[in-house]
């Protein structure tokens, strides 16, 4: 392998990175909060179709936006539903999921062609040029958001009533935290930074959209997240490593002579993730009350 | 901090007052009805109650927590109303629940700082402890202040609650139910800060349903029953008959003499087993060594007896290993070291159902958690650890239902089950109903050895006495029951010969006529008999 | 007031009242159902469809007729399967959301029934078999990855999908591709095909499959110990130990028997679908592809209980087969993806307990109407004993 073959690895690495490690930040956010959110792969999905529609419309940042509002919009019907309607959090997950599905090869119809439709380079965010290639700048924000978070949730006193809705929502009602409201911005904030993960699928990286987009990230975002056990360091470790075997994944195809079937070459990101989360489970600790709406009576 | 003008003047009669408070929760019960309240200044004010009388509805309410159906709050200021917990903490009213409302990985710093900053500041730790050590010097009450809380004792957490509440200057401070989890020597303590508090012009409202407490140390009593209040003495004037029956209304003189019952450790009319027996008995343990969910050993080579015809009781403010030695018992939990045997077969370490099949049976001490599985029906429950009995399953494993709905409606008439049949769900039924059909379940095993730990944990007066006369009958019918129960008045009543457990080892095993109210108070906390001599 | 009448009346109204309210869940489900059809409506119309012929042509297309109606059934058949694997599992307090792959599995393994040559009967049991197993072994090591690492079964069932799909594909485009026609793989002979129900339909007796499945699901549930192990660790794991219910056995078990449905229904694709009797490669296997995560929905709106399941597959099933109709109807047609989307609304509606709540007027008249029935039958009892 030559220095050009590392660094393009490099390169699509961290391209794929992008996606897992928004959405797994965002998620850490809401599941501290305690809303389990496994409607992820529909927020991606959707985001991502709605992302591009915006692109052509108005141009990337226009597509970007709308990407992140259509996050948020989902996130917090999401977190509405298993806050104040005091929903089942599973079910309502799988439900945005189907939906999206349904949605989006829907609106690929209305837009002309079924199933995929490519988003037009002049719409798409541009990337920067790099001794390493055509980068795009949303990798930066990838790289950046992490740290963010961790230093809100570890240094702000809504760091701390995040964690105590999460963890105690009896104390944090007790201490005047509004629990429910808490875990909706949390999850609103989660969906969002999906929304934005998705958005750039399409409108500043693979510049196309198609029916089954997310093709999983979204459940490899929620591997991320186990592996992070909600360390958002941990989460961009751990976005990086399996945007690297999706980078693997795609370099292999390009490679002229093929050593492995295409389809298992396919395979690869879902067995490292199965591999890296059944390697970490044991030594990661959830939020006690995640998953399970809090009533105040 | 908190602005002069909301805080009444002192000395101004009242410092707040409850006038019709009403509280229906959404699925119809009343919990509260029309109560009338009124709260002073320098006083310690007792709510008297069984379960579920309204006490901690009203309470809550009162903190900020619930907001009523019906009624008002008023201070000398005017109307107060209270959106939050917060508001009424910034008003002045703290409440230190029955089950704590502390965040288990915080320390106690952080539980402090969690009520007190606004959200975007960084955490002001360092102050937060410099105020926090400044309390615990006035007040007496030391708890580490770095540790997640859920690594503390019992009444270490219950102590960062009181500073929890403390350190926002409130004038009202209401305890649920705060002695329970206490030894005699912290409940002494708490009393006397309680004192001090008094002194200091706060108003304090104590909730419990134990008389004794009541009395020793209020000013003035409110007894609710059944959400209403039915009375409001002078602790001076009042009697504990009078209490007794204001608690329990227009009982049948025989539960108002159960609660009476609870006051004297010696009932006459009860006859009492032989203190002192020979040889092995029935169940015979060896240095039963367990650890705790924490890793921590929580039985500590604990030996003894339980013989056919007798009730061996344990005593013993909980937390103290009871649960863990139960568990190790009924197959719930391996024991590191020690053996128990049935008539020469140890019992540690196997299936909970090669246990039943031995001839023991479980009365469990959370019902909901242990016993029951609220969804399913009361037949559905009824055969729960027994389900693979022969007389309930057919061939290829078929459940026989005819024959399981006919064993559960004997099983209703015996034991009294209130319920509209054997399809009735079981979160249906009342506690004490549940409760009942869990010991039917169990007696029906015909067991040799009844395991019940706090069987009458929750229940109504009647509920309670029903228990309790079923395991003096069954005792005479010549089982061997080992009762496990945080109430010291029913453990001392009821039991043969009595252990009392602490820190993980028996203090002592012997008589109840032999221990005198002290004594058992200091072995339960800790001090040994003979430097109790 | 005398007896035998007043009696057999308030016994009557008392029984009116206990199946209104034992109906409950079934009307929620009807709710969620209506709720997901107004939303795809809203959807149609925002797009510039028209929603009424479109949900025309989409019953007319499910029920119209008997030919539509079989279709609907065809449709339904492998739903009933993908269904019970979410819903056993769930029974037993688990998420299993892999039986799109463990149906992937299941549908090629069924396919090897081609390479040998048995005589019919034996044939269709040997291909079941393959499939069964093939669903059960995919399903069991995200069971065992449970059990002993701890991981959650969420994420581990849906990696395996997406392995399993792969892995299919690989195997129908490379192993057992038809040399004649490389989009797809062998079909399978005559002698393992299930026949045909009604003639010129695609329904075929894999129906009675999945219905007697479902039915002996339901008996194992509530009729004998196993099943009862299984809903009771699902309830109350806590409470099933103490009942000395061994937990880790009742959830592999629950994933064996999911693993196993999933594999069946993509045997009854393989081996009762007309008229090719094969597995489509085509870079995403068509046939199958989200029979799985549609047979969750139908869990979830069969209230997940066999029976209810079975009347939920066919009304998805339903909308599956008019989806075909309706996007064929009239001069602007409403794309079948539309379906999907109302199935995804169904869910959404379906995740909010007491969804009547947040229709106030309908609750309000719904318990006073409770309320009237039970006051009668007082009345009546107390009028009796007087």
């Amino acid at each position: 392998m030559s220095l050009n073959d590392i660094l393009s690895l490099l390169r699509i690495s961290l391209h794929a990175m992008v996606p897992i490690t928004l959405t797994a930040i965002g998620e850490v956010v809401g599941e501290t909060a305690g809303l389990f959110n496994i409607g992820l792969e529909g927020i991606l999905l959707i985001s991502a179709f709605v992302g591009a529609l915006g692109a052509e419309m108005g141009g990337p940042a226009v597509g970007l936006l709308m990407g992140i509002g259509t996050g948020a919009a989902v996130g917090f019907l999401f977190s509405v539903i298993s806050t104040y309607w005091k929903g089942t959090q599973m079910v309502t997950g799988i439900g945005i999921n189907l939906f999206a599905l349904g949605f989006v090869a829907f609106g690929l119809i209305q837009l002309g062609a079924p199933g995929f439709h490519d988003v037009p380079t002049a719409v798409s965010v541009a990337k920067w040029r790099t001794p390493m290639g055509a980068m795009s700048p949303l990798i930066l924000a990838a790289l950046v958001m992490p740290f963010l978070v961790y230093w809100f949730l570890k240094r702000t006193r809504a760091g701390l009533m995040l964690k105590a809705a999460g963890e105690a929502p009896e104390a944090a009602d007790v201490a005047g935290i509004n629990v429910n409201r808490i875990r909706v911005l949390a999850t609103t904030f989660g969906g969002a930074l999906a929304g934005l993960g998705g958005a750039y699928m399409s409108v500043a990286w693979m510049g196309l959209i198609t029916k089954e987009f997310s093709a999983g990230r979204g459940f490899i975002s929620l591997a991320c997240v186990v592996f992070s056990g909600l360390n958002p360091l941990l989460a961009l470790l751990g976005g990086f490593i399996f945007g690297f075997f999706q980078g693997l994944a795609e370099w292999v195809k390009t490679l002229p002579a093929k050593p492995i079937p295409s389809q298992f070459v396919s395979m690869l990101p879902y067995i490292v993730t199965l591999l890296v989360v059944s390697g970490a489970i044991g030594r990661v600790r959830f939020p006690k009350a995640i998953g399970v709406p809090y009533k105040r009576e | 901090m908190r602005e002069e003008k909301q805080r009444p003047p002192a000395g101004n009669g009242y410092f707040l007052r409850a006038e019709g408070i009403t509280k229906v929760y959404s699925d119809g019960t009343v919990a509260v009805k029309d109560a009338q309240l009124e709260i002073h200044p320098r006083e310690i004010l007792g709510m008297l109650g069984e379960n579920g009388a309204g006490k901690t509805t009203l309470t809550k309410i009162l903190s900020g927590l619930l907001p009523p159906t019906k009624g008002r709050v008023i201070s000398p200021r005017g109307p107060v109303k209270f959106a939050s917990p917060r508001e009424a903490l910034d008003f002045g009213i703290g409440m230190v629940h029955q089950h704590f409302a502390l965040v288990g990985t915080f320390t106690a710093a952080e539980n402090v700082a969690l009520s007190h900053e606004r959200p975007f500041t960084r955490i002001q730790l360092a102050r937060t402890k410099k105020r926090l050590e400044r309390l615990m010097e006035e007040s007496g009450l030391r708890v580490p202040l770095d540790v997640p809380v859920e690594k503390l004792a019992v009444g270490e957490q219950q102590r960062v609650e009181v500073l929890k509440v403390l350190s926002r200057e409130v004038d009202l401070l209401i305890l649920d139910e705060p002695t329970s989890v206490l030894t005699p020597l912290e409940v002494d303590e708490l009393f006397a800060l309680l004192s001090r508090l008094k002194d200091a012009e706060k108003s304090i409202i104590l909730i419990t349903h134990k008389l004794k407490e009541v009395q020793s140390i209020t000013d003035r009593i409110v007894v609710l029953r059944h959400g209403e209040m039915v009375g409001d003495v002078r602790t001076v004037d009042a009697t504990t008959e009078q209490l007794a029956h204001l608690m329990v209304g227009e009982a049948l003189e025989e539960e108002a003499d159960a609660v009476e019952l609870s006051d004297e450790e010696l009932p006459t009319h009860k006859e009492r087993g032989e203190a002192r027996r020979s040889g092995e008995g029935l169940l015979h343990v060896v240095d039963l060594t367990a650890k705790g969910n924490t890793g921590e050993i929580a039985v500590d080579g604990v030996s003894f007896d339980v013989y056919a015809r007798e009730i061996f009781g344990i005593a013993g403010v909980e937390g103290n290993g009871q649960t863990e030695l139960v568990e190790s018992l009924t197959g719930l939990r391996v024991p590191i070291k020690g053996t128990a045997t049935i008539e020469g077969f140890n019992i540690l370490g196997k299936d909970p159902r090669e246990i039943y099949r031995l001839g023991v049976a479980h009365i469990p001490e959370d019902r909901w958690e242990l016993g029951l599985v609220l969804p399913f029906t009361l037949a559905e429950n009824a055969i729960l650890g027994v389900h693979r009995w022969e007389e309930f399953r057919g061939p290829l494993s078929f459940l026989r239902w005819r024959k399981i709905n006919q064993h559960v409606r004997q099983l209703m008439d015996r034991f009294e089950i209130q319920a509209t049949g054997p399809s009735a769900p079981a979160k249906s039924l009342s506690g004490g109903n549940q409760q009942k059909l869990i010991v039917g379940r169990e007696l029906a095993k015909d067991p040799a050895i009844i395991v019940a730990a706090q069987p009458t944990r929750g229940l109504d007066i009647g509920a309670a006495h029903y228990i309790r006369q079923t395991l003096l009958e069954m005792r005479d019918n010549g089982r061997a029951i080992l009762l496990v129960s945080a109430d010291l008045d029913e453990v001392l009543a009821l039991s043969d010969r009595v252990a009392i457990m602490y820190e993980g080892k028996f203090m002592t095993v012997c008589s109840p006529a032999d221990l005198d109210r002290e004594t058992v108070g200091m072995l339960m906390g800790g001090v040994t008999a003979k430097e109790a001599a | 007031m005398s007896g035998t009448k007043g009696a057999s009346q308030s016994r009557f109204l008392r029984g009116v009242h206990r199946t209104l309210t034992g109906l409950h869940p079934a009307l929620e489900s009807l709710l969620a159902g209506v709720v997901g059809l107004l939303i795809g409506a809203i959807l149609m119309y925002i797009w510039g469809f028209d929603p009424w012929k479109a949900y025309l042509a989409l019953f007319k297309g499910a029920y119209g007729g008997s030919y539509e109606f079989s279709s609907s059934l065809a449709r339904g058949t492998p739903l009933i399967l993908t269904a019970l694997t979410f819903s056993i599992c769930l029974r037993a307090g688990m998420f299993n959301i892999g039986a799109e792959g463990q149906m992937y599995m299941g549908g090629i393994a069924s396919v090897c029934v081609a390479l040998f040559v048995l005589p019919p009967g034996l044939h269709q049991i040997v291909g079941l078999i393959f499939a069964a197993f093939a669903g059960a072994v995919w399903s069991l090591v995200p069971a065992f990855l449970k059990l002993t690492r701890g991981v959650h079964e969420v994420i581990s069932t849906i990696m395996f999908n997406w392995i399993a799909r792969w892995l299919a594909l690989y195997i129908a485009i490379f192993l057992l591709v038809d040399p004649r026609r490389a989009e797809k793989t062998l079909s399978i002979p005559v002698s393992a095909r299930f026949p045909v129900l009604v003639r010129g339909t695609d329904l075929s007796y894999t129906i009675f499959l999945s219905i007697a499945f479902a039915l002996v699901i339901y008996f194992i549930l509530w009729h004998t110990t196993v099943g009862y192990e299984v809903r009771a660790a699902g309830l109350n794991p806590t409470a099933a130990r103490y009942g000395g219910i061994k937990n880790k056995r009742t959830m592999f078990l629950s994933f064996v028997l999911g693993g196993v449905a999933a594999g069946l229904a993509g045997a009854t694709i393989v081996m009762g679908l007309p008229p090719t009797y094969a597995i489509y490669g085509g870079g995403a296997l068509p046939q199958l592809t989200n029979l799985g995560f549609d047979g969750m929905a139908v869990a979830m709106v069969g209230r997940n209980h066999p029976i209810g399941i079975i009347v939920a597959a066919l009304f998805f099933g339903g909308l599956n087969a008019g989806g075909r109709v309706m996007q064929f109807y009239g001069s602007n047609p409403v794309p079948l993806e539309m379906v999907r989307v109302v199935m995804g609304a169904i869910v959404l509606a379906m995740s909010i307990p007491e969804l009547i709540r947040l229709f106030p007027m309908l609750k309000k008249q719904g318990t006073e109407f409770i309320e009237l029935l039970r006051r009668i039958g007082r009345r009546k009892d107390r009028r009796q004993s007087a």
